[in-house]
């Protein structure tokens, strides 16, 4: 039992299952972060990028690795557009503003149906899948699969990318006024439409390319959303809603829990180690981990 | 003004030119056979359903190409009348009555799953309406009242736990590690497992159940690794079938009889994990090379659909249509004469001949397939074999 405990695959496959968490619940949570919007159709871009990565392998014999970045860019257009078309009206509008929050879950979850119903239709619902990068490789005494390898590399540059930008690049820092107190982001001159625009193309794009990563190793179909949908929002609760570091760390224990948890006790206490993990949480940093306490004003 | 006559103009073609096809039936003087039955076009079921939906429509095809079902007096073309029951069998078992009381419906064709199945019977036994089942195999089956349903499948879980076991006798395995995902299926076949294996003589050296939504399998394999079994019984889902595959692979565990339950015989199986799936066992019944029948049903299916069908829905979802047509063929589509043709006839299928007793298939026998470089071939019984079993030498 030591042994495998102490073994480097349990490791690895608590890094590769938190790296997917993380880059699937990033997007999430900056768009929530910035509008307060919250989009029970996030999934449903994995999916979307899934698909555009599978049909890209099929019918290009494109690398994921590649047609990622297509993909990202699809997405990300996307997002602007939906912002565009969806969400500028309801966020700038003083009367629905204040319920924005409510709205915008009503109409994603409208979204996440259309878009599932649509890829059933387009796509049929037979599973697909393609084989990329399988041979297994042998690093001392851990083995894993290439394809498992690169969507941890391809997540993990991503998520810190991601951060890096926020820190540094001045839309990044723009986001972050907008996340920390929007109001004030404003009056100081921020541009909010741009801001909220970038936000949306960002979260879209990197679902999709999470969609992408997951397409390597696992078989894409219309419904196969909504589980990425729900960890999602485990992650960025448990992180602190719109805070994205720490969600990413949030992430990442999620993984360790599920994989050192479940190897201490048995698969079948998986849901309840996560979600009682979440709970117990809950109640003692209702904020959580990361997230401040709200201020009174 | 003229744009909204233009519209209008638009909307009378349009309605005439969708009209022809039909004035073109009408004209030959052949109404329509309907048939109709419940899918599961959403939800949870819904990536399961095609291979059925497919079958259907390749059978309804083929049926019309050959100038409409035989209804003993004259041909009549085969019309569908389907609705989406979002994969909740209490929708599907009010679809079905919908079908006979409201659409009056000449025919029946079954839903996808056990649960539905089950959900439809009591509609059928009290509007004493015939419809033989496909895609659902339990041993609660058995429990329900003989007369207006029959289950074509042969892969009921107390024959799929006694078969299994023979199998893997024969093949001198003496220990297995059994994973079983916690899903009625899976848990009715355990509950039979179980038990046969212990009478075969076979250990279990790993027994651990997992549940559907799992995510990473390392923990449980790497204790499947160092048990180091002669087999690993993977009692799997579609949805995780390619996980334990991928991950058996990744950790190289030994064991040269690997079953893995349902899952291998569909389409994306291969495609997704390319080698990693040879020589992997699974249930399974029936096979392209069962006979002249089956193989033309196999290319006329990827003909028209670009993908393989699945082995065991794909083919129970004809058969049970191949049923229908030659019972319909002796005794019309008067619902006491059918049922007495059904439960009394004896019929040739893409499954070779298939007689009823009670609800049950008891001619075909339970089987299992194994992936052959690509190809999927029957392995057991040895009456039905088309190869040889072969060990897993490599992933």
């Amino acid at each position: 039992m030591i042994e495998t405990l102490a073994s480097g695959q349990l490791l690895f496959a608590a890094l590769a299952l938190g790296a997917t968490y993380a880059l699937v619940a990033l997007g999430l949570n900056l768009v929530y972060g910035t509008m307060r919007l919250l989009n029970v159709a996030h999934g449903d871009l994995v999916m979307l990028g899934g698909y555009l990565t599978y049909w890209a392998f099929a019918l290009g014999g494109i690398s994921p690795l590649v047609s990622l970045l297509g993909t990202a860019v699809a997405a990300a257009l996307l997002g602007a557009l939906a912002y565009r078309l969806l969400f500028r009206a309801m966020l700038g509008a003083r009367r629905t503003g204040p319920r924005v929050e409510a709205n915008s879950l009503l109409l994603f979850f409208g979204l996440s149906i259309i878009a599932q119903n649509l890829a059933a239709l387009v796509f049929s619902p037979t599973p697909r899948g393609y084989e990329y990068l399988s041979d297994v490789l042998h690093f001392g005494n851990v083995a894993l699969t290439g394809n498992r390898l690169a969507a941890l590399l391809v997540a993990a540059a991503l998520c810190l990318a991601v951060v890096l930008f926020l820190r540094w690049h001045t839309m990044g820092l723009a986001m972050r006024a907008l996340i920390e107190h929007r109001e004030a982001a404003a009056v100081v001159g921020v541009d909010i439409d741009r801001v909220q625009i970038a936000s949306f193309a960002v979260g879209f794009g990197t679902a999709a390319v999470a969609g992408a990563l997951v397409s390597m190793t696992e078989q894409v179909s219309p419904f196969m959303g909504f589980p990425f949908t729900v960890a999602a929002f485990v992650v960025i609760v448990m992180g602190g809603l719109g805070r994205l570091e720490g969600g990413i760390a949030a992430a990442f224990a999620l993984g360790l829990i599920e994989t050192y948890g479940v190897a201490l006790t048995s698969t079948n206490w998986r849901s309840i180690l996560l979600y009682g993990t979440f709970v117990a949480l809950l109640l003692a940093r209702p904020q959580g981990l990361f997230g401040r306490r709200a201020v009174m004003r | 003004m003229s744009t909204r006559r233009g519209i209008f103009n638009t909307v009378i073609t349009a309605a005439f030119a969708l009209a022809l096809p039909l004035d073109s039936a009408l004209a030959q003087g052949a109404k329509p056979v309907r048939i109709g039955f419940s899918i599961a076009k959403t939800g949870i079921f819904a990536s399961a359903a095609p291979s059925q939906l497919n079958a259907y429509e390749l059978w309804r095809e083929q049926v019309n190409a050959r100038g409409g079902l035989d209804t003993g007096r004259e041909k009549r073309p085969v019309e569908f009348v389907q609705y989406d029951d979002q994969s909740n069998p209490g929708q599907a078992a009010k679809i079905y009555e919908k079908l006979i009381t409201q659409d009056k419906v000449d025919l029946l064709l079954a839903p996808w799953g056990t649960p539905t199945h089950i959900a439809v019977a009591p509609v059928l036994e009290r509007l004493k309406f015939p419809m033989v089942g496909n895609t659902a195999a339990s041993s609660r089956l058995r429990d329900l009242k003989p007369g207006n349903i029959w289950f074509t499948t042969a892969a009921i879980p107390d024959r799929i736990g006694k078969e299994l076991a023979a199998m893997l006798k024969e093949n001198g395995v003496k220990s297995v590690a059994l994973l079983t995902n916690v899903l009625p299926f899976s848990k009715e076949i355990k509950g039979f497992l179980e038990p046969a294996l212990k009478s075969a003589a076979i250990a279990i050296s790993v027994n651990e159940e997992y549940p559907p939504d799992v995510k990473d399998m390392t923990a449980l394999l790497t204790k499947v690794k160092q048990a180091n079994p002669d087999a690993v019984l993977a009692l799997s889902y579609p949805s995780d079938s390619p996980l334990y595959v991928r991950q058996a692979k990744e950790l190289g565990i030994g064991a040269k009889f690997q079953f893995v339950l349902i899952g291998p015989t569909i389409d994306f199986f291969p495609k997704l994990l390319g080698s990693a799936a040879n020589d992997i066992v699974t249930v399974g019944e029936w096979s392209p090379a069962r006979n002249a029948r089956a193989k033309a049903f196999y290319d006329a299916y990827v003909a028209k659909f670009k993908e393989k069908p699945d082995y065991l829905d794909s083919s129970l979802s004809f058969l049970s249509c191949e049923i229908l047509e030659q019972a319909v063929k002796t005794a019309g589509l008067d619902r006491s004469k059918l049922r007495e043709a059904i439960g009394k006839g004896s019929f040739e299928t893409i499954n070779g001949n298939i007689k009823f007793k009670g609800v049950e298939n008891t001619v075909t026998k339970t089987g299992f397939l194994q992936i052959q470089n690509g190809e999927v071939q029957q392995v057991w019984p040895a009456s039905m074999s088309t190869a040889k079993y072969r060990p897993k030498t490599s992933w």
